[in-house]
């Protein structure tokens, strides 16, 4: 809830260096006078990738363009060295999990697997069925109609789907919809996996942690403009790297006020009526002392907010730089 | 601990605003569903392709009107093919692919949308929803069975040399004009209503209104050439073209051709007033059990 | 043509309620020829049926309408429900996409408007004297190609808008049923004066009873072309297509 620790989990995998396998040149894209996405770059390798930015940015235009269903309006968009639009026999390579929930509600999450692996042409379908299927811990539901799945089954359903061929490249697009906290994790694990494997992972989001917990590499989208791209870590610091703005609440917040101003990661403190306002210089060091502090003043912290921590300010901190 | 977790339960403020204002309560939601809705039905505020059908099929209905006033503009003599009476006969095709693709429009987009809750959750009751859907269907169905003729009846006007004479002959034509416009214009209105509300699926309840507005006018053509007699005169007043057709002739006073459907069945035509009252009222009712009933 | 898309869109297709719909409309037909038979002692059987049972109700009304229904939710329906990514997300040729779910529409139309022809017909000439065997054959030919070629026509539509279902019902029942009567001219562009014409010409129907304006041969000729041009339009298009808006 307070989004202060970071777990570091993350796999090491090949940068984006080793070999670019998504190569996006000058890509824009517009519908009559909107422009959806305009003028992005951007390389990607294997590993995961989380495409970061709030709702409406462009990220699923991106990813359908990725994905070869969008011709961009301008720009080349490349996958493992092909024209994505127009170009069937790529899909050999390519896994797609589009965002929307809908499935062949008459099929069974066997037959549909199935009847992927027969389209791509697998020279044993039902054993690559089976281990899809097994993959995303759907074995117990395969017989029933994916018409009564629920969210989230579906949406496992559809990954299974997606890897059933191994693909190079797999794109999600807000993969994370509707998963309860504990298919999150798996499929977390299983994304992971793959990328372990060499696997291009790319996937869209808007929420900031998904993204922190899965991805080492981060593109971010802002109004159809790249904001930000890179490594994770770095992005990270380029968005605490930023006054930032506590609220406190103790046992004692004016003790806590006065030994806080001895601390170097704090710029100002506030006193009002049952809260403390804390304007740090670096979000890192401060969230790492403030616990500190606390304890040699002896006092009790009931509650540590970031007060400006939603997403939108950070991407406007970031477009806006 | 206690108070840990009363804390963790904090909401932070996003800058999201209450609605301070002045609630306008039931009348006002029904009056902008209605108008909503209506500006829905020609595609308003969708995106283009949405507009291109309603709009095109307006002007067909239109294109009896704009032939009979080029006529006249060219003609010597006093040409009137296109006539209030029989106006019905050029446009009711037109009218029908009209319903079948506003009326999926206006009744199954909110169910398949599932924004039914929505509208609901508000003072709006179900009942208050389906008549204001209604109305706005029959609304933008005078677009076809209304406007077209009053456009007739100011250019015929306009065309002769003696505007007043005109008037005069003619001015019993405007409220039959009316009264039969929105006579077919509710009639039809009701019939889509009650078969769109049906299903969520656009696809199905086009195709459905159309089975039953165009494909009833075959059978009944068929059963004219075979049977005859009183099943003749049965299906005559369950088939809404032919329905429609006769209330209109009655309304008018006018005669129908031996060689119809209609003419063959030997029906009075008043008989076809309260065939058309009964079927309106019944698919109205069917109407509004479907939005009373449906689980949203 | 792939094996994999055949079978579900013939699942698509078939399922409940659609079939049941349409079961009630080959009824229709039939029903027309008992009463037919129960009420033909002045009419002329091989007329009524060539005029009122074929052209009128069988090629001129069901044979299109039921065409459009399976020819427009063949693939329509996938891009409606969002399920045709699937099916284009694999490295399956166009051209073989577009002609499993046709042949499965052909199949399904040509299945329901044949049961109507075969039952109805011998129906309302059972006892009549007369030998419409010719004619019978020369419809059901007929009926066969053209359900290819609407259907090649309103699965290519379908490609192109979402609003197919709408724009087929302005063709099949404006421009082939009013238009064409209104404008001769414009029986050169009408599915149905084509499969007239084609009927009249494999049947050998006498001019007495039909007497189409255009010929067999041109009639044969023009369908295969708007068959082949529609699969052509519908195999550019589905490669061309791109994911809408909202979609």
């Amino acid at each position: 809830m307070t989004a202060l620790s970071a777990p570091e989990q993350n796999i090491p995998t090949p940068g984006p260096a080793a070999g670019a396998t998504v190569r996006v040149e000058d890509v824009s894209k517009w519908y009559g006078n909107v422009v959806a996405v305009n003028s992005v770059t951007f390389e990607i390798g294997p590993g995961i990738t989380g495409l970061l930015g709030p709702n409406g940015a462009g990220k699923s235009t991106l990813l359908h363009m990725l994905a070869g269903f969008l011709a961009s309006s301008s720009g080349s968009v490349q996958i493992l060295g092909q024209t994505a639009f127009g170009n069937p026999e790529l899909y050999r390579h390519v896994g797609l999990v589009p965002e929307r929930e809908a499935v062949y509600g008459f099929l069974t999450g066997w037959q549909f697997v199935l009847m992927t692996a027969k389209l791509h042409g697998l020279p044993d379908p039902e054993g690559a069925t089976q281990r899809a299927i097994a993959r995303v811990e759907m074995a117990h539901a395969q017989d029933r109609p994916t018409g009564g799945y629920s969210k989230g089954m579906k949406q496992r359903i559809k990954v299974a789907a997606a890897i059933v061929h191994e693909p190079g490249v797999l794109l999600l697009d807000e993969p994370f919809n509707g998963a309860d906290p504990r298919q999150r994790l798996q499929m977390m694990d299983m994304l992971r996996q793959m990328a372990a494997g060499g696997c291009t992972v790319v996937f869209s989001s808007h929420i900031l942690e998904e993204v922190e917990r899965l991805a080492e590499n981060v593109l971010v989208v802002v109004n159809g403009r790249l904001a930000a791209s890179g490594d994770f870590r770095t992005i990270r610091r380029l968005m605490t790297d930023r006054p930032h703005t506590f609220t406190i609440r103790s046992a004692d917040n004016r003790r806590l006020a006065a030994a806080l101003m001895g601390s170097p990661a704090v710029d100002g403190v506030e006193l009002y009526s049952d809260s403390l306002s804390v304007r740090a210089s670096d979000f890192a060091s401060f969230t790492l002392a403030v616990a500190g502090v606390a304890q040699q003043a002896d006092v009790t912290l009931y509650e540590l907010l970031p007060a400006d921590e939603s997403l939108e300010s950070v991407f406007s901190y970031l477009v806006n730089r | 601990m206690s108070q840990r977790a009363e804390a963790a339960g904090s909401i932070y403020d996003l800058g999201y605003r209450h609605y301070d204002g002045v609630r306008l309560g039931r009348r006002q939601s029904f009056l902008s569903l209605y108008a909503y809705s209506l500006r829905g039905a020609f595609g308003l505020g969708r995106r283009t392709t949405s507009k291109v059908i309603p709009v095109a099929v307006v002007l067909l209905a239109a294109a009896p009107t704009l032939a009979q006033l080029a006529i006249a503009a060219i003609s010597p003599v006093d040409a009137r093919i296109i006539e209030p009476a029989n106006y019905f006969d050029f446009v009711q095709v037109t009218l029908a692919i009209f319903c079948a693709a506003v009326a999926p429009e206006l009744f199954a987009r909110d169910q398949r949308m599932r924004t039914l809750p929505l509208y609901f959750a508000r003072g709006l009751r179900r009942d208050d929803y389906t008549i204001a859907k209604l109305a706005a269907l029959a609304t933008a169905l005078l677009f076809i069975t209304l406007l077209p003729q009053l456009v007739l009846f100011i250019g015929n006007g306009l065309a002769g040399s003696d505007l007043a004479g005109y008037a005069k002959d003619h001015w019993m034509e405007l409220p039959q004009v009316v009264v039969s416009g929105v006579i077919v214009a509710v009639f039809f209105a009701c019939i889509s209503a009650a078969i769109g509300s049906q299903t969520p699926r656009r696809a199905y309840s086009t195709v459905a209104i159309i089975a039953v507005l165009i494909l009833t006018s075959v059978v009944a053509a068929v059963i004219a050439d075979t049977v005859g007699g009183v099943t003749l005169k049965i299906v005559v007043l369950l088939v809404p073209f032919e329905a429609a057709t006769g209330v209109i002739r009655w309304i008018f006073n006018a005669s129908v051709a031996r060689e119809t459907n209609l003419g063959k069945s030997g029906l009075d035509l008043w008989i076809c007033f309260p065939a058309v009252l009964t079927v309106t009222a019944i698919t109205a009712w069917l109407t509004f059990r479907r939005f009373r009933r449906l689980d949203v | 043509m792939n094996d994999t898309i055949v079978r579900l869109t013939a699942r698509q297709l078939f399922g409940q309620k659609r079939t049941l719909f349409i079961a009630l409309l080959v009824a229709i037909p039939v029903l027309f020829a008992i009463l037919f038979r129960l009420n033909s002692e002045n009419t002329d059987a091989m007329d009524w049926v060539t005029n009122v049972l074929f052209v009128r109700v069988l090629v001129g009304s069901l044979l299109p309408f039921v065409a459009l229904i399976f020819g427009t939710a063949a693939l329509g329906t996938e891009f409606e429900d969002g399920t045709a990514v699937y099916l284009l997300s694999k490295p399956v040729p166009r051209w073989k996409i577009v002609a499993s779910k046709l042949v499965v529409a052909w199949a399904a139309t040509a299945l329901f408007v044949l049961v109507a022809s075969v039952v109805s017909a011998p129906i309302a000439l059972q006892g009549s004297g007369v030998d419409g065997s010719s004619m019978v054959t020369g419809f059901i030919v007929a009926e066969v190609v053209a359900a290819f070629a609407y259907c090649a026509v309103f699965l290519a539509l379908s490609i192109l808008t979402a609003h197919a279902l709408l724009v087929g019902l302005l063709y099949v029942f404006i421009w082939e049923a009013v238009l064409t009567r209104l404008f001769s001219g414009l029986k050169y562009l009408s599915i149905r004066e084509y499969s007239v014409a084609l009927a009249h010409w494999i049947g050998a129907i006498p001019n007495v009873i039909i007497d189409p304006q255009v010929s067999g041969a041109t009639a044969a000729v023009l369908l295969v072309v708007i068959s082949v041009g529609s699969v052509g339009l519908a195999v550019r298009w589905l490669g061309r297509w791109q994911i809408g808006e909202t979609a």
